[in-house]
């Protein structure tokens, strides 16, 4: 996305109210505890294992660490994590 | 996944990728617009995932352009029972069998019940029904419309006003309503009315017949008042005679009222006992101390409990004693005279029968001896003096 644009886009976001990953195609985050993670605006799975599940996101990098992970469900959008959640960790770019 | 039921009707499989890079299979299946679900790493360290069949023809092109293999665990779902269940024909077989039977039998009649009223027998609707076609294990579909064979199995139970059909399932109900026909008068022989007793006729009315005698004129008991005998002569018919004849009868009385009368009365004094009572039995509970009375009238008043619409079997019983004593009383000739009077009077309308009038009383002799009035009373009464007598043959010219 151009830089003008996207200054566009978060100005019309905060003039008019809206959330931001609406409007900025953002990660949205959604975890129950340390055991279900639903993680919607993706970019692809990076690293996946029993251990760490990495995902690509707009900028940057979405890391779930934990034991027994399993990925319920995948769509091009969104992924369902379950099993023991013990981290996330954002590394933007 | 959408749903558990839809991924079983559909099938699916347990993949396990035996070879070839994890990540870029994933990347490459969700790109592909494949949901594979339940993704995890099996013990043996290899990734395991579930994709339904028409997602895994789509997944074989993908796995051959990313270098990956994989192998089937599971097949689970429908399409893989059937397959299953093809290779074993006789359990199929007998599936199948068991629900076409239910779907035949479930189109049979198994029962017919009849709700009848008392004169027209559940037998006799049965048999009705039986010849409209309507009877136990017969085919519904082969059945007429309910409503057809309500009319017929009415045509066939001439007492019945309404007969209706209703089916419910395998169970048809047959409800008879009977139709209330008025009573049969029975027929009337042709007859004539004749007087009960001599009088002089007051009032005569036919309604059918021909009236034999006047207003005014004397009859003698058994003559004919109104004859059922019609038609000129030669020409005659017998019809049973109708119509009021009124009459003035004489009815004498002799009265013997005494003097001297006797009356009960109360003098006050009571004993009240309770009971309770259990099934038929009672147990006095109260009113032991009762006086004693020479002569007394018992009056009891039951109370039994109740429980809803249930009678119980207990129940509480009042009884009342009230002591009488006989006064006896003097009267006049007079007063003596005016009872006997009263007495006579209401036993002669009584037995002069209904709608009689007394007209006139005379006092024919009256005296007072040995403390009673003993009077001698000629009652002059309107009363209904036609009696009904059947025509016999011989009457026919009795009658011209």
């Amino acid at each position: 996305m151009p830089r003008v644009g996207r200054k566009l886009r978060k100005w019309t976001a905060r003039i008019l109210d809206l959330p931001q990953d609406v409007v900025l195609d953002l990660p949205r985050i959604t975890m129950i505890a340390g055991l279900q993670l639903t993680v919607e605006n993706h970019r692809g799975v990076l690293h996946f294992s029993p251990q760490s599940l990495r995902l690509a996101m707009e900028r940057g990098e979405l890391e779930v660490t934990g034991n027994d992970l399993v990925i319920r469900t995948i769509g091009g959008e969104e992924v369902f994590v379950e099993g023991q959640i013990t981290g996330v960790l954002l590394r933007p770019k | 996944m959408k749903g558990l039921w839809v991924s079983n009707v559909r099938g699916y499989v347990q993949l396990k990728l035996v070879r070839g890079d994890a990540e870029a299979l994933l990347n490459g299946v969700t790109a592909a617009g494949i949901r594979p679900w339940d993704i995890a790493y099996a013990r043996d360290g290899a990734l395991t995932f579930r994709v339904t069949v028409p997602d895994f023809f789509r997944l074989r092109p993908l796995l051959k352009r990313t270098g990956c293999r994989t192998r089937i665990l599971e097949r689970r779902g429908f399409p893989f029972q059937m397959a299953r269940l093809s290779r074993r024909k006789v359990f199929a077989g007998g599936l199948l069998a068991f629900v076409a039977a239910l779907f035949l039998l479930s189109m049979l009649v198994w029962d017919v019940q009849v709700k009848t009223e008392a004169p027209i027998g559940e037998e006799q609707v049965l048999q009705a029904a039986r010849q409209e076609g309507l009877h136990p294990f017969q085919w519904s579909f082969l059945l007429r419309d309910p409503a057809t064979i309500a009319h017929g199995i009415a045509r066939r139970l001439p007492e019945a006003a309404w007969v209706g059909v209703e089916k419910s399932g395998t169970r048809v109900t047959i409800t008879v309503v009977k139709s209330n026909k008025p009573e049969v008068k029975k027929p009337q022989s042709p007859s004539n009315l004749v007087a009960s007793t001599d009088a002089v006729v007051t009032r005569i009315v036919a309604e059918s017949g021909r009236p034999k005698v006047q207003r005014n004129e004397r009859v003698r008991k058994g003559e004919v008042l109104i004859s059922g005998v019609i038609g000129e002569d030669g020409r005659t018919k017998n019809v049973v005679s109708k119509g009021e004849v009124k009459g003035l009868v004489w009815h004498e009385y002799k009265i013997v009222s005494p003097l001297a009368r006797k009356v009960e009365t109360y003098t006050g004094e009571s004993n009240e006992r309770g009971y309770f009572v259990i099934g038929n039995r009672a147990l006095q509970t109260s009113g032991y101390k009762a006086q004693t009375f020479a002569a007394s009238e018992f009056r009891s008043e039951r109370r039994q409990l109740h429980w809803g619409s249930w009678t119980l079997p207990f129940g509480f019983l009042k009884e009342k004693e009230r002591e009488v004593s006989t006064i006896e009383e003097t009267l006049t000739p007079e007063q003596a005279k005016e009872a006997g009077l009263a007495q006579a009077r209401t036993e002669v309308l009584a037995a002069a029968g209904r709608g009689a009038v007394i007209k006139a009383e005379k006092l024919l002799h009256e005296h007072t001896e040995n403390g009673k009035v003993m009077i001698n009373i000629l009652f002059e009464v309107e009363q209904s003096i036609a009696v009904e007598r059947p025509i016999i043959q011989m009457s026919n010219i009795q009658g011209e």
